[in-house]
């Protein structure tokens, strides 16, 4: 860097990203503290140590292979061409956003002198992966086992989300020029695939012991500990800012990028590299969490666990077009998508028998796909992309935002890449026996002998000290 | 092993190398390996001390409320 002007640039992007990075820090925070608020005393530890292991498992795969599917698989492969290649194939030629800088063994996944945002790019991304997979962990408490937790975290962590994200949640994706796919803070890219993933896992795992009567009525497990839960709610809401902003590009002159002759603009962009800005967004973010809060304390009856999650589903519902709302629109969007959340969980509970113990699936999964549709109709016609705006199916140019584009990208997000390889993974997993642990247990608690440990421990100490 | 030993004559360079990690340019599939091993390691270690963990819990047939009796006051 040898222009000062452009220096700051590359150095206020970087600083960007990486206060990003660190504020979504606080969404694993709230999930750990939230997950053990809602679980029973003698599984606390085991709820805490399986969702902390989601940080290293995911980020060492996320190193390995999943930054850079995210860069290889924007065009299917074999669905759409690469406005960058031309071609159908995996990106891996030479062009700057080309695969073949993100393979683990490359200089740039380094620290790089000529490098200053690879990095904290890839940070952010890992953090959305950190959150897909901690959406799953908090649906499974006190029943799975760490062995099986770990495989299916890198499975949506590392690998299902990131094909999603290369199909929908890029500039170049297949998703935006074939059907118009618009999702810019991630209603489905992350909540709704990670909500249809947590029940295909459901599907096989099954209920906690003597969550169902002999009769199949539900029997409410409420959260144990509704303090932990609120603070760790309001740390996912915090974290949720700095997605947000992570989502973005914080300044981007669009006159070049779209081949305007002579126009410079400088602005924010989202992920597709069209133009919002942060301030708009925030006004987004807020009235969506306000529409939620305030239908999920009408619908819940005042119950804190749903009014608090029905904040962040609200949120989740609006995200997908939030960088163009109007406030009203998100909230009300929030607030439309909390009631179709709220009420699908508990009749999916008593039909199906699922027992979602956080109501990961209705809050993620449920209110984002909600979200995509509702998208499709209030944007309808906005330019899914600034290059080359053209027809649905048409492949080599950018579709408009349209309900029916969004209806199957939400089935994609929500079924494909979600339910159907949670519910596929998990059967092998059973098939083996490793998935759930034994039924005694489950009874026992899974903190059985630490507590034992502790207890032995304390008496030694007692008696030592007499 | 070092891949820098003058910054100055680093910088100053025509072209400046940009990686300048120990070993750049030629121990990065080797160490993407090692870190292979290491995750696939941990994986089955894991897996095993937990099954034998959880076998062991459930020979013993705790009650629902067994677990109260190790509550501790630390």
């Amino acid at each position: 860097m040898t222009d000062q002007l452009g220096a700051l640039t590359v150095i206020f992007t970087e600083f960007y990203y990486w206060v990003t990075v660190v504020l979504m820090f606080l969404i694993h925070v709230g999930f750990c503290m939230y997950e053990v608020g809602a679980s029973r005393y003698k599984h606390h530890q085991h709820t805490l140590m399986k969702n902390t292991m989601v940080i290293p498992l995911v980020t060492v795969t996320w190193f390995f292979f999943g930054w850079w599917i995210y860069w290889a698989f924007p065009t299917g492969p074999g669905i759409a061409p690469s406005i960058m290649t031309e071609s159908t194939a995996l990106i891996m030629d030479d062009s700057t956003f080309s695969a073949k800088w993100y393979a683990p063994n490359t200089e740039f996944m380094a620290v790089n002198l000529g490098d200053h945002i690879s990095g904290v790019f890839w940070a952010a991304f890992l953090l959305f992966s950190w959150t897909a997979a901690s959406i799953v962990s908090g649906a499974i408490i006190e029943r799975i086992t760490t062995f099986a937790f770990g495989i299916l975290a890198i499975a949506i962590g590392s690998f299902f989300w990131v094909i999603d994200a290369a199909w929908g949640w890029h500039f170049d994706g297949w998703m935006l020029k074939i059907l118009g796919y618009h999702d810019a803070y991630a209603s489905g890219v992350i909540h709704a695939i990670a909500g249809g993933f947590a029940l295909g896992v459901l599907m096989v795992l099954g209920p906690r012991i003597g969550k169902f009567s002999s009769s199949g009525e539900p029997r409410n497990i409420g959260p144990r500990n509704p303090w932990l839960v609120t603070i760790g709610l309001f740390l996912i809401y915090t974290g949720f800012w700095g997605f947000y902003a992570a989502c973005n590009i914080p300044i981007f002159d669009l006159g070049p990028e779209y081949g305007m002759e002579g126009v410079t603009y400088w602005t924010a962009t989202n992920i597709y590299v069209t133009p919002t800005t942060l301030s708009g967004i925030t006004y987004n973010f807020l009235m969506s969490l306000s529409g939620g809060l305030l239908a999920g304390y009408v619908v819940a009856k005042g119950d804190p666990f749903w009014t608090y999650s029905s904040g962040l589903a609200g949120i989740i519902c609006a995200s997908a077009g939030n960088d163009l709302y109007h406030p009203i629109q998100a909230m009300l969007i929030g607030a439309i998508g909390v009631v179709i959340a709220y009420k699908m969980h508990y009749w999916v509970e008593r039909k199906f028998k699922i027992d979602d113990a956080v109501g990961a699936v209705a809050v993620h999964g449920y209110a984002g796909f909600a979200g995509l549709v509702i998208c499709g109709f209030v944007l309808n016609g906005y330019p899914s992309s600034g290059y080359n705006v053209g027809a649905m199916w048409d492949g080599s140019t950018y579709a408009s935002i349209n309900p029916l584009g969004q209806f199957l990208g939400a089935i994609i997000m929500f079924v494909v890449l979600g339910l159907i390889p949670g519910y596929v993974l998990a059967r092998i997993l059973n098939a083996f026996g490793k998935l759930r642990i034994p039924r005694e247990v489950e009874i026992a608690g899974l903190d059985y002998e630490m507590m034992e440990d502790d207890r032995d421990a304390e008496k030694a100490v007692a008696s030592s000290t007499r | 092993m070092a891949t820098v030993t003058n910054w100055i004559d680093h910088l100053s360079a025509k072209e400046v190398v940009g990686a300048v990690y120990p070993g750049a340019g030629s121990t990065e599939t080797l160490l993407v390996i090692l870190g292979v091993v290491f995750w696939i390691g941990w994986h089955v270690i894991t897996a095993r001390s937990e099954s034998e963990k959880l076998s062991r819990l459930a020979r013993k047939r705790h009650g629902a409320n067994d677990h109260k009796s190790n509550v501790t006051e630390w």
